[in-house]
């Protein structure tokens, strides 16, 4: 039985994120891949959305120089024929600052062929933010 | 085929509460329906921890009395076995201004004996604050952030 492509993606992207390896990486990305990671890129600037293999690439790199991921457990999966939905929880640590995060996430990730041609991947950001801080974010009282 | 039926009953569930319906959306649910979503509570009454029918009917209450119009976009729906995953954008219309709020939630259901007995969702929440406050309080956040981190 082949292995589904979100497995292999996801090994790939954590060899790529821990040991900067990205060779099987490559292989596994559409040249026209569709990318977005939903965030404020006023603080991380690798969150948004990136089109095509080069800047998909580009942009893990840049992860790579900002977190390291020390845990993943994957809270549910759904597996379609081409098509994966994850949600996560990472411990991580931004390398920076050596300052060490909890994080919850969701992937909705599409392949073609075996090759990632869509992946949207959702973050509890306001929790990120507030971690990234160290500190609580105080925010006006409102009633809309 | 359970795989079909359950994705059903999710849109079902989201068409119904969108469209206002809300003993309707209820109704597919479990009596113990576990609903949990992050998010300050005082900003966004309808995240946080809900558990039961009557706690989840006063949160998608509370939504209903706060915005007039909604609707959705489905992009992308996968299930397996006794779950099912969507990613929706959603537009919510704020009662008070008829401003619109446009955010992506991940929604992750779990089905037990044919009814929603399990919600989690994520959502890019700063974002969604920021909408619903209407303030762009990110730059001076980041700003100070990029000195600290």
């Amino acid at each position: 039985m082949t292995e589904h492509s979100l497995w292999r993606l996801s090994r790939a992207l954590h060899r790529a994120v821990n040991e900067r390896r990205h060779e099987e990486l490559e292989s596994l990305i559409d040249e026209d891949v569709d990318w977005a990671i939903y965030g404020p890129i006023d603080m991380f600037p690798f969150f948004g959305a990136r089109r095509g293999k080069a800047a998909v690439l580009d942009v893990i790199r840049r992860i790579a120089e900002t977190i390291r991921v020390h845990r993943f457990d994957r809270e549910q999966v759904m597996l379609g024929t081409e098509s994966g939905a994850s949600m996560m929880r990472y411990s991580l640590t931004l390398l920076d600052a050596n300052k060490p995060i909890s994080l919850r996430l969701a992937q909705f990730a599409q392949f073609k062929a075996g090759k990632l041609i869509s992946i949207r991947i959702l973050v509890d950001t306001f929790d990120l933010v507030e971690q990234a801080l160290g500190h609580p974010i105080h925010l006006p009282r409102i009633a809309s | 085929m359970m795989k079909e039926l359950n994705k059903r009953r999710v849109i079902e569930l989201i068409d119904a509460f969108y469209g206002g319906n809300i003993e309707g959306a209820l109704a597919l649910c479990s009596d113990d329906v576990d609903f949990f979503s992050n998010a300050p509570v005082d900003i966004l009454p309808h995240l946080g921890h809900h558990r039961g029918k009557d706690d989840v009917r006063q949160m998608w209450t509370t939504v209903h009395q706060r915005y007039s119009g909604m609707r959705y976009e489905m992009p992308f729906i996968a299930a397996e076995d006794d779950r099912v995953a969507v990613q929706l954008r959603a537009f919510f219309v704020k009662r008070l201004n008829d401003r619109t709020v446009q955010f992506d939630t991940a929604s992750f259901f779990t089905l037990r004996d044919g009814k929603i007995a399990r919600i989690r969702e994520i959502i890019d929440t700063f974002d969604l604050i920021q909408q619903v406050v209407e303030q762009d309080f990110i730059s001076a956040i980041a700003a100070r952030a990029r000195e600290n981190i």
